[in-house]
């Protein structure tokens, strides 16, 4: 048997689902109620929808080049150079999400639970987490993946269950929103927070059968979606579209607003937040995973240990700066930005790859 | 002094004197030597390397009342009776069917071997270096003029310890016989319980100076050939002077030798040895160890004990998930008090945070150093009374119980909750059945307070993440540490958190990867679904 071809498709999809969740779901109402109020929901489902057009075909080109990362592939279809600077741009880009997302989830954490600690040692601390973590294999990565699954998905469906006692049916009506100004933009900030769902490129490589790449895909996309869904239609239905945009990150609002039968524990946020830690924990690790991962196949590197503490400075100082720069309000447009870069080179080479692959007669 | 020695030997160019070479170079210069036809020559020889030795004993006689012999062993190392009825009997005495009969020059050997001798482990042995290896075995070895070979026998018989109920794995329900240090009756405790030809053994010796005996007992057809040539490979790799316990094998054939976690699992129960073979798992034993190791190991088997399975597996299952709840108590609740009552004490109920409160109100220390102290104190006394004679112990701990619970509290050196918390996690790590896998969750237990200490809750959370990580990097063998949970292995999950009934339980686990997978016959798990006949139901009718 192939050693390195290791990889189920519920690995995989678990893969998927820990990266797809992360820090993004803590704000993520917010940013749906503030493109359609009401319409949160639908918005939400768009995001679903686009996103899962992106990964579609991120699968596609990974099964039509199964031993192949994308860096890899790339090569292939657009040619060395372009190819060479579209892999940097990757990099760069999953590099600055890692960096974003440590720091907005930092800033959760100084917000509410450590309050006399500096923004960066907590980032420095995740960040760390990440760095040490990307020192094993790809199977030890996707082990972790698989094994934090549970605690990723049980409190976030938990406080879905324990919100409905305060939820407001009415406040979800009218479904299809009252305005709909920044629909498009809104679309496709939720659409980014999927971004993470690009880590399939590196885990097809490894999977026992790539052509069930689509599958773990399907259930991956499913899963996180049902999830984000289920979280913006039970904040909504609980605080309004009025109340979320007053708040930083509702969902965590939605957190404290829960307790627990028999008064086991009078506040869930804290206890919320602390096993929240893992979803960023795997979110930031996949990101930087790709990052390193992505770096050592461009230098043509068999090992991608080398990486994983020469590029902790360069996130950390970003991070840091972005946290000078902007204020301490966390921004996801800063990401959008970049995500639309990264989306229009990969629709060439998506584009480049049905094209060469037609040419050579491939099925 | 070496110095003039030493040119004293380059002057004279010859050999070295037996004292000045390292004990394990002393046979290595007769290594091709054999056994002379002359008795005194030989005797000799043996004698000027085994001379410091008063347990030596070289007893001379004839054989048959002609021809000049002698015989060495080890006294105290051998049984005497077989020596004096078994060995010199037959050799001094000619049997009454050699009366009268001419024994010609070279057939001496052959009529003793035979005709004569009745012990069964007697064999022949020309070279020099296994005859004293022979006698350090506690061999008894006869030698006669005219013959080019010596008479070996085994004669050991080493006083041992009686097998009796295995100290370190007690269990209400099963068998109560544990490893002794002799491996003789280690392995026979085993070959009872497994009589199938399958069931093999392969010798080894490791030590320069202790030339330990290891014997790596497997299922052949179970187990998978590439682990027993792999456990082979790994402790063949060993060259070290001396191995006093199956301890010293561990630590050179795990993966990660840093690693807090065990990596090798040990047991004293014959039993739990022959059901890890069933699982295509290696024991390795040793002579002079009661501890058989286990390889490959995975994190479960730490929390798995014998009577899991022995009990029905409702009960099974509920006593070993208390177990689990008893390791996870151990690690992290010191940790998780530290955080809620410095960070998140508005996590707790208020009666409950204000009766905390009340508790601490008279000591002056953050509890992070709070904890770390009663539990710094209470490692203390744990060890001390792991150590000391049973007599001494009681009272140890009549006064380690007052201290540390009573008098702490009342001196206002540690609140009644702290002491409830340090208890719970005390009596949980002696829950947990593995001594080794207790110790290295003591030890995290510290790391994870002190990250509580510094960042709350959110410190808890990262050092049990940077834990579980190293958990789901580690390999045994090559079995990833974590499995059968990580990565998911459906016949593999099924003995972790509960022990399904065994019917469920149709194949091996595939965590270490047995060549055969069939463990329970697929007509037995079929009539464990039939309705039972009841032969004595309410009386029919005729």
């Amino acid at each position: 048997m192939d050693n390195t071809r290791k990889i189920t498709v519920i690995q995989a999809t678990a893969v998927l689902i820990s990266t797809i969740i992360g820090v993004g779901i803590l704000a993520l109402p917010r940013f749906a109620v503030q493109t359609a109020e009401t319409g949160a929901p639908l918005v939400t489902l768009l995001g679903i929808l686009v996103a899962s057009a992106g990964l579609w075909l991120i699968t596609v080109l990974g099964v039509r080049f199964p031993s192949k990362t994308i860096v890899q592939y790339s090569e292939e279809i657009i040619g060395k150079w372009l190819a060479r600077f579209g892999s940097l741009l990757i990099i760069g880009f999953f590099a600055i999400l890692t960096s974003l997302a440590a720091r907005e989830f930092g800033e959760v954490v100084v917000t509410t639970v450590l309050r006399n600690t500096p923004l960066e040692v907590t980032v420095i601390v995740m960040l760390l987490l990440a760095a040490v973590s990307s020192r094993h294999g790809l199977e030890t990565f996707v082990y972790i993946h698989y094994f934090y699954l549970p605690l990723i998905l049980a409190p976030a469906l938990m406080i879905v269950v324990l919100s409905l006692k305060n939820a407001e049916l009415l406040n979800l009506l009218p479904v299809m929103g009252n305005e709909h100004k920044e629909l498009l933009g809104g679309v496709l900030t939720i659409a980014a927070l999927f971004q993470g769902s690009f880590i399939i490129s590196i885990v097809i490589p490894h999977m026992r059968r790539p052509g069930q790449a689509y599958k773990a895909s399907f259930m991956g996309m499913s899963v996180a979606g049902v999830l984000y869904f289920l979280i913006v239609v039970a904040t909504v239905a609980v605080f309004g579209p009025e109340e979320i945009k007053r708040l930083l990150w509702p969902t965590l609002e939605l957190a404290k607003t829960t307790s627990l039968p028999a008064n086991i524990l009078e506040r869930l946020d804290a206890a919320f937040l602390a096993v929240w830690v893992t979803a960023v924990f795997t979110t930031l690790y996949s990101s930087y995973f790709l990052t390193i991962h992505c770096m050592s196949k461009l230098f043509r590197l068999r090992d991608h240990k080398l990486f994983s503490f020469f590029v902790m400075p360069f996130v950390f100082f970003y991070c840091d700066g972005a946290a000078k720069h902007s204020g301490t309000l966390p921004n996801h447009s800063d990401c959008r930005t970049d995500r639309s870069d990264c989306d229009h080179w990969l629709s060439v080479s998506a584009v480049g790859g049905f094209h060469h692959t037609k040419k050579k007669g491939y099925t | 002094m070496r110095f003039l020695r030493k040119r004293s030997n380059d002057g004279k160019k010859s050999p070295a004197l037996p004292d000045q070479l390292s004990p394990d170079k002393v046979l290595e210069q007769y290594k091709d030597r054999t056994i002379s036809t002359n008795l005194e020559e030989n005797i000799k020889l043996i004698n000027s390397l085994l001379e410091a030795n008063p347990d030596l004993v070289t007893r001379r006689f004839h054989v048959f009342g002609k021809y000049p012999a002698v015989m060495f062993y080890f006294s105290n190392m051998v049984d005497q009776t077989m020596i004096n009825f078994d060995i010199l009997k037959p050799f001094i005495y000619m049997p009454p069917h050699l009366e009268g009969r001419k024994i010609g020059d070279g057939q001496l050997k052959n009529i003793l071997i035979n005709e004569t001798i009745i012990h069964s482990g007697a064999r022949l042995q020309s070279n020099i270096v296994r005859v004293i290896d022979a006698i350090l075995e506690a061999d008894s070895v006869v030698l006669i003029e005219g013959v080019d070979e010596a008479f070996l026998f085994s004669t050991r018989n080493v006083e041992s310890r009686a097998v009796g109920q295995p100290q370190t794995e007690q269990v209400i329900r099963g068998p109560r016989e544990g490893f002794v240090e002799s491996l003789s009756t280690n392995t026979a405790l085993m070959r009872y319980r497994l009589k199938t030809p399958s069931f093999q053994i392969r010798n080894m010796v490791i030590g320069k100076y202790t030339k330990s005996n290891i014997s790596i007992c497997y299922i052949k057809g179970i187990a998978n050939p590439d682990l027993v040539k792999e456990v082979e490979n790994r402790l063949s790799k060993i060259k070290i002077d001396g191995v006093l316990d199956t301890g010293y094998l561990e630590q050179f054939i795990e993966d990660n030798h840093i690693s807090p976690f065990p990596q090798v699992l040990y047991t004293e129960r014959p039993d739990k040895a022959v059901a890890q073979l069933l699982e295509g798992r290696v024991a390795i034993l040793m002579d002079g160890s009661p501890f058989a190791l286990i390889v490959p190991t995975v994190f479960t088997q730490f929390y798995q004990v014998t009577e899991d399975y022995y009990e029905r597996p409702v009960m099974g299952s509920f006593i070993r998930l208390s177990r689990l709840l008893a390791l996870i108590f151990a690690l992290i609740v010191p940790s998780l008090y530290v955080a809620v009552i410095s960070f998140n004490p508005e996590l707790l109920p208020t009666e409950f945070a204000v009766a905390v409160a009340g508790g601490r109100a008279s000591v002056p220390y953050p509890t992070v150093v709070e904890v770390f102290m009663m539990e710094t104190a209470m490692e203390v006394l744990r060890e001390a009374t792991v150590r000391l004679p049973k007599q001494v112990g009681g009272a140890l701990s009549i006064v380690g119980v007052l201290i540390i619970g009573q008098a702490a509290v009342a001196a206002g050196f540690a609140s009644p909750i702290t002491v409830v918390v340090i208890a719970l996690t005390t009596i949980g790590s002696f829950a947990t059945p593995a001594y080794n896998a207790a110790l290295a969750l003591r030890l995290l237990r510290f790391f994870l307070i002190i990250m509580a200490g510094i960042f709350g809750l959110y410190g808890v959370m990262i050092g049990l993440i940077l834990i579980s990580n190293h958990l789901l990097s580690l390999r045994s063998f090559g079995i990833p540490y974590m499995s059968p949970i990580a990565p998911g292995n459906l016949q593999g999950v099924k003995d972790t958190l509960i022990r399904a009934p065994l019917w469920w339980m149709k194949k091996r686990p595939e965590s270490s990867q047995p060549v055969n997978e069939d463990r329970v016959s697929g007509q037995t798990v079929q009539a464990t679904k039939e309705p039972p006949d009841n032969p004595l139901g309410p009386k029919r009718s005729n």
